[in-house]
């Protein structure tokens, strides 16, 4: 376990770590640059991208803090580096907590026992850095061309571009209906906790629609609906 | 601002010239997207070939594969599954941008819905395509700038959270969920219901996580898509 946690903690766990953050963040940075840049060209107004990357940032925190909770559980056996360069990129914390444990495993060990030596570490490192590429190389082979048959179907005629917006609409709806339902099928509070979100978010959106002067709660709307769902879930529990 | 611009009206059916500003934008992010996902790829293979064959701590091939298939079995379908399901919602950018900072479902999309819904912008047009990036771009470096020293410090921090308080961590994902499928479901209530009901049917099964989300997407828009065609929006 000591032998596995200095290796996790080694320069160059921590070197490749930090130059895999470095990347994302310049990847963020350079795609802010190119929307902003294609902002003005599609007839954006500075106050519209402003507000998007305001509320954008806003929005980040909650969820943030969220995959914080989880991702601090997971230094404790796969220590902080490998943990950051995991959570940062790609990676969902449940996803990686199963992957480790089941390597681990494979080894004849488990997570954080005295069994898990460096070699152990490396059979987790092998696990969790190869199956998390599985998506980025999809994505990184694959995006163009759906990109391409998206405009094909957009192009087409009218008609097929109404059934795309449908289609977008109803995805994105399905895919949180889907998110809510597996959480709201844990108990009581957890309902609780959706439906007052949902009502909070509805309010706060109706508040922000009323009159101009109230239009900045829109970019506060997400925080506000969390944060009043979990004080009432406070009391449910 | 717009008034010397020709192409102000931000809807697709502009970007069929091949020097739109759009089709500029996809080409662009095509580039850097794949310009920025290929060293990652390199970089993550990099670690463990290192620490087996430079340090010398190699766990031995079987061990390597059987884990590696224990949780590719797992997950080896969503890795094509998610990007095709977030794409009609993503665009190309945002695709790129998502896929690589992670967290898609719980802080990406709710960031991008969030922002379109700040400024008025739809999904799935040139505007909202744009505002999703700038929101994904900025949620990505909120998230790591909280991440690393939350990281680094986090464990004593958490720790040290009073227990009843710790207790409504778990409230925080379906917080998020009810808040951002409700903002949704203000521009279209029916489409909010239909997902609700089929979600909580296939959450109540047994089915794997892939699945129930991918059952529930082909279910509600094919409703959804039905509806529209009865009511007459979808034809022209």
């Amino acid at each position: 376990m000591e032998e596995a946690m200095k290796l996790a903690g080694s320069q160059i766990v921590w070197g490749i770590a930090l130059l895999i953050l470095a990347v994302v963040i310049f990847q963020a940075i350079k795609f802010i640059l190119l929307a902003k840049k294609t902002s003005k060209e599609i007839g954006m107004t500075n106050k519209e991208v402003n507000s998007a990357l305001k509320t954008g940032a806003i929005a980040a925190i909650g969820p943030s803090f969220a995959i914080i909770i989880v991702a601090v559980s997971l230094v404790p056996f796969i220590g902080e580096a490998l943990t950051l360069m995991r959570i940062g990129i790609i990676g969902s914390a449940p996803i990686e907590s199963t992957g480790a444990s089941l390597s681990a495993n494979a080894y004849g060990t488990e997570l954080g026992s005295a069994g898990f030596t460096a070699q152990a570490f490396t059979a987790v490192v092998w696990t969790l850095c190869i199956g998390g590429i599985g998506w980025l190389v999809f994505v990184a082979l694959a995006t163009k061309s759906m990109d391409n048959i998206q405009k094909k179907i957009v192009n087409r005629n009218e008609k097929s571009k109404q059934i795309m917006g449908v289609i977008t609409t109803a995805a994105i709806v399905a895919a949180f209906g889907n998110l809510a339902s597996a959480e709201m099928v844990k108990g009581f509070e957890y309902i609780v906790a959706a439906l007052t979100a949902s009502i909070t978010m509805i309010a706060v959106t109706a508040l922000a629609n009323k009159s101009p002067r109230m239009g900045w709660l829109r970019e506060w709307s997400l925080g506000i609906a969390i944060l009043v769902s979990l004080v009432i879930g406070y009391f449910t529990i | 601002m717009s008034v010397n611009l020709q192409k102000e009206i931000p809807v697709r059916d502009t970007n069929i010239s091949s020097n739109s500003p759009m089709e500029q934008f996809h080409a662009k992010s095509h580039f850097w997207g794949r310009l920025t996902i290929w060293p990652v790829i390199l970089l993550s293979i990099s670690l463990p070939l290192i620490l087996s064959f430079v340090l010398g701590y190699h766990p031995g091939w079987n061990v390597v594969l059987s884990g590696f298939f224990a949780y590719a079995s797992i997950v080896a379908v969503v890795w094509v599954l998610e990007p095709l399901m977030y794409y009609p919602i993503l665009g190309a950018s945002g695709t790129y941008i998502g896929f690589l900072t992670g967290n898609i479902g719980n802080m990406c999309l709710p960031s991008a819905a969030a922002a379109q819904n700040a400024i008025g912008a739809q999904p799935g047009t040139e505007k909202g395509e744009i505002t999703a990036t700038l929101a994904i771009g900025a949620a990505s470096i909120v998230n790591k700038v909280l991440l690393i020293p939350m990281i680094l410090g986090g464990a004593i921090l958490v720790a040290n959270i009073p227990e009843h308080i710790q207790q409504v961590f778990p409230l925080i994902l379906p917080a998020i969920f009810g808040g951002v499928l409700a903002q949704f479901a203000i521009k279209k209530p029916i489409y909010g219901v239909i997902a609700l009901v089929i979600g909580f049917i296939i959450n109540l099964t047994a089915l794997a996580v892939y699945i129930k989300m991918l059952l529930c997407i082909v279910l509600t828009i094919g409703i959804c898509l039905l509806l529209e065609q009865r009511n007459g929006k979808a034809q022209v």
